[in-house]
């Protein structure tokens, strides 16, 4: 006999065994714990040292600020209870809630306060953060529950950054006991839930914190952070039920998820802006004309369906509608032959050829540029597409080091001002001070009225005439054409109709504050 | 052989070190400023001045290449930029799901790779060899990130049977190590078949039938060991590019695999991590490639060591 199909038939049996002991249910969940889908692992669990904004948006789960941002980006105090400043605007004195703990049971109170900023505002500690902390002269203690922060100057954006969600107070006590660097692996603050452990790059576990002194909160047992990178796949944990939440859901799986039963898509507005900057120390970008001639030649309407599957809206202004200080001046109106007229005007009837860079290489990005591209050929410019990574974006466009050599000329980004506020917004991007390689004016855009307006803002403490300050240095940029402004994005997530209470906020962070499993 | 063996691993020392040199001199090469990467999209540039010290890299060019050989003489692979941890740990926690991912893959597609290429062979141009070449054939050209988007969404999203991702328990391998060895196993049969049809059509096959050794020995004893030896040698090698973590099966399954943290790892320019990744991808390689020339020896007792 041949030995081989025998030799076939037993594997073929093992096989037939291996598959039917698949045969087993879906893991069912104990009732209250709830577990996050998101999209890249978290760089550390300590938001003095983090620059992306979804390992902040976790350490929420242990961490509070003295204030913070409700859903709708609303400034409110959470630790703090009051605040008031001197009519200079240099000292801030805060009162601070009493009878909250620490999850390692020691107390919260002004002495807390004083050894986080102090932590901050200390070079040598070397946190990423501290860029947005240095303003801080000192910090002292009055009594147990007031403190009082000295700025080095008037910096009328200053709760605003306290609210911002690296603000955090950490436990002195752990501070102490792990050390300034440790305590990434080792966090302790005030927060809902208590951390349990942190399975790099597997999940983050968080358990709730019983001594929490928002009484009756929070209403779930647990929350598993669980970084998942792939889109389908991220959908598809949605579907069997493994995450209970997911963001963000890619536009190209809204309707799949849409048609589910047992989950809820939601778009929710964002502060994210999507710009087309022009670098306006080079020809023919120097000429107002021609940068006003492609803001007018791209139809932006047709870019938010085309690029963003709909789940975008045109740009009515600088600065996002959720941003304090915001002015609504556009959408910048779409006219092609507007747009010819100007170009010819300038002395460019048959158009000219140029870059353009995208800062992302993502699907949405490519989309973009090329809807882009086509839309600049209508009135002549022919562009040639780049898109950047990561390590080249620093190399070619933040970190060049002489403003004229600059090789950025049309550059596809995006923004959000993580403060909320429009100093943020603004004086990054469109402050003559920002030319890269400092921070991110990559059109290196230059209004000295406009530098006076953001200066004499953030100077004032006077809402007023901040608003006014701010409202003319919007105008004022409006006219001059930097950039094109192209959408406003929205922000799609997914939840499982049993979950309550968690909201994706216009920061791309989350605030889940109330939430709740059924 | 112990001799053998002895004066291979001696080999190795030169060849790891000029591999960590070049290295070392890649990755300084890639554009862009990992202190800048690190820092974020809103540093200031203070901060980045800060974050540059913190990670060593105000030091010349020169000097990090001494403390990073001095580091790897003492077992040291210094800490990851990104997320602050020892890299040695880092790659320790990585390295476990992607081996035992690699060993079940390995298993099945080689068992079911060799069965179908020498079915194939000894049935040659009949059903059984139709059948199992097309199969083959599928396996190689169907990419493994739909195949593992199908199964998923058929396995887990549809009947519920496995979860979608996670390598908690046994049944979180199933399907990335049918994603990953589905290709491995196409390209095993093929080898197989290739290698024990120019074997069956060898004198000595000839000689052993003639000499009346019904079909089952002539397969089994006669031509397998001949044919092992190639087909072996790919198992080797297929065996160190998945060891080195597939990167597109990792990121469907969300598997916290090496070659995830390879791709953050470049992204993120953390030069530590590169290093060390590829350090122990090359040491890979040469430790199976030492194992498949000893497995010769054992297949086949005809080879000798010198």
């Amino acid at each position: 006999m041949n030995p081989l199909p025998r030799f076939a038939a037993t594997t073929l049996a093992a096989i037939a065994t291996a598959i039917a002991s698949l045969v087993i249910a879906a893991p069912a969940y104990a009732s209250k714990d709830v577990v996050f889908a998101v999209a890249s692992t978290f760089t550390t669990t300590d938001p003095y040292d983090a620059n992306d904004t979804l390992s902040q948006a976790m350490a929420k789960s242990f961490y509070e600020g003295l204030f913070g941002f409700d859903k709708d980006m609303k400034l409110i105090p959470v630790l703090a209870e009051s605040y008031t400043v001197s009519p200079d605007g240099l000292t801030y004195t805060i009162k601070l809630r009493h009878g909250v703990r620490f999850q390692d049971g020691t107390d919260f109170n002004a002495e807390a306060v004083k050894v986080n900023f102090d932590r901050v505002t200390n070079p040598d500690n070397k946190l990423k953060r501290y860029g947005l902390y240095k303003i801080i002269a000192k910090t002292e203690v009055v009594d147990e529950y007031t403190a009082r922060v000295t700025l080095k100057e008037p910096f009328s954006a200053f709760i605003n950054d306290l609210a911002h969600p690296s603000g955090v107070m950490i436990s002195p006590a752990a501070l102490k006991k792990w050390g300034s660097k440790d305590i990434a692996f080792h966090p302790v603050g005030t927060g809902p839930f208590k951390f349990v452990e942190w399975r790099q790059p597997d999940y983050l576990k968080v358990e709730k914190f019983d001594g929490y002194w928002r009484k009756g909160y929070p209403k779930v047992d647990s929350i598993t952070w669980k970084p998942v990178v792939d889109n389908n796949s991220r959908a598809a944990l949605m579907q069997t039920g493994e995450a209970q939440f997911t963001f963000p859901v890619p536009y190209e799986l809204a309707q799949v998820l849409k048609a589910k039963t047992d989950l809820e898509l939601v778009a929710a507005p964002s502060i994210v802006l999507r710009y087309l900057s022009m670098n306006t120390l080079q020809k023919p970008f120097d000429d107002v004309r021609v940068r006003e001639a492609i803001a007018y030649a791209i139809n932006k309407e047709a870019l938010a369906k085309v690029a963003f599957s709909g789940y975008a809206v045109p740009a009515d202004g600088v600065v996002p509608d959720a941003v304090e200080y915001s002015v609504k001046l556009g959408p910048w109106p779409y006219d092609v032959a507007k747009a010819k007229k100007l170009l010819a005007e300038a002395g460019y009837p048959n158009g000219f050829e140029t870059e353009l860079w995208s800062a992302y290489n993502y699907s949405t990005a490519q989309k973009v540029a090329q809807f882009l591209q086509q839309q600049l050929q209508q009135i002549g410019i022919r562009t040639k597409i780049t898109m950047l990574e990561a390590g080249q974006r620093v190399q070619k466009v933040e970190s060049w080091p002489d403003p004229k050599t600059a090789p950025v000329r049309l550059y596809y980004v995006g923004w959000s001002s993580s403060t909320g506020e429009a100093d943020w917004a603004l004086r990054p991007l469109l402050a003559s001070e920002s030319w890269p390689p400092t921070l991110f004016n990559t059109a290196y855009y230059r209004n000295d009225q406009v530098d006076t307006d953001i200066k004499g803002a953030l100077a004032t403490t006077d809402k007023t005439e901040k608003a006014k300050l701010y409202r003319d240095a919007q105008e004022r940029i409006w006219k001059d054409a930097p950039w094109a402004p192209l959408v406003t994005e929205e922000l799609l997530s997914a939840h499982n109709r049993r979950l309550t209470g968690v909201y994706v906020m216009p920061d791309a962070s989350f605030n889940f504050t109330d939430i709740d499993l059924r | 052989m112990t001799r053998y063996v002895l004066s291979r691993l001696a080999g190795l020392v030169p060849t790891l070190f000029l591999i960590g040199v070049l290295v070392f001199l890649f990755v300084h090469l890639l554009p862009g400023d990992p202190a800048r990467l690190a820092a974020g999209p809103d540093a200031t540039p203070e901060t980045v001045a800060l974050v540059r010290k913190d990670l060593g890299l105000d030091r010349t060019i020169p000097q990090q290449f001494v403390r990073f050989v001095d580091g790897v003489l003492h077992w040291n692979f210094g800490r990851s930029l990104s997320t602050k941890r020892p890299v040695a740990e880092e790659i320790a926690e990585r390295f476990m799901p992607t081996f035992w991912l690699t060993v079940w893959s390995m298993a099945w597609s080689v068992t079911f790779g060799m069965a179908i290429g020498v079915a194939s062979a000894v049935w040659r141009n009949r059903w059984p060899d139709r059948i199992g070449m097309t199969l083959a054939v599928s396996g190689i050209s169907f990419p493994a990130f739909a195949l593992g988007m199908v199964l998923m969404q058929v396995f887990a999203v549809d009947l519920g049977w496995v979860p979608a991702v996670g390598n908690d328990d046994w049944r979180g391998y199933i399907l990335p190590s049918l994603t990953l060895g589905a290709a491995v196993a196409a390209i095993m049969a093929r080898f197989t078949r290739s290698s024990f049809v120019d074997i069956l059509g060898e004198d000595f096959v000839r000689t052993a039938r003639a000499k009346g050794l019904d079909e089952r020995h002539v397969v089994i004893k006669h031509a397998m060991r001949n044919a092992l030896i190639p087909v072996v040698t790919m198992m080797g090698l297929q065996f160190g590019f998945l060891l080195g973590g597939s990167i597109v099966v990792e990121k469907v399954f969300n598997w916290p695999g090496l070659g995830r943290l390879l791709v953050d790892a470049v992204d993120m320019r953390d030069y530590p991590v590169i290093q060390a990744l590829v350090l122990l991808f090359s040491l890979e390689f040469i430790a199976i490639n030492l194992v498949v020339d000893v497995l010769y020896g054992l297949i086949n007792p005809a080879i000798r060591f010198r």
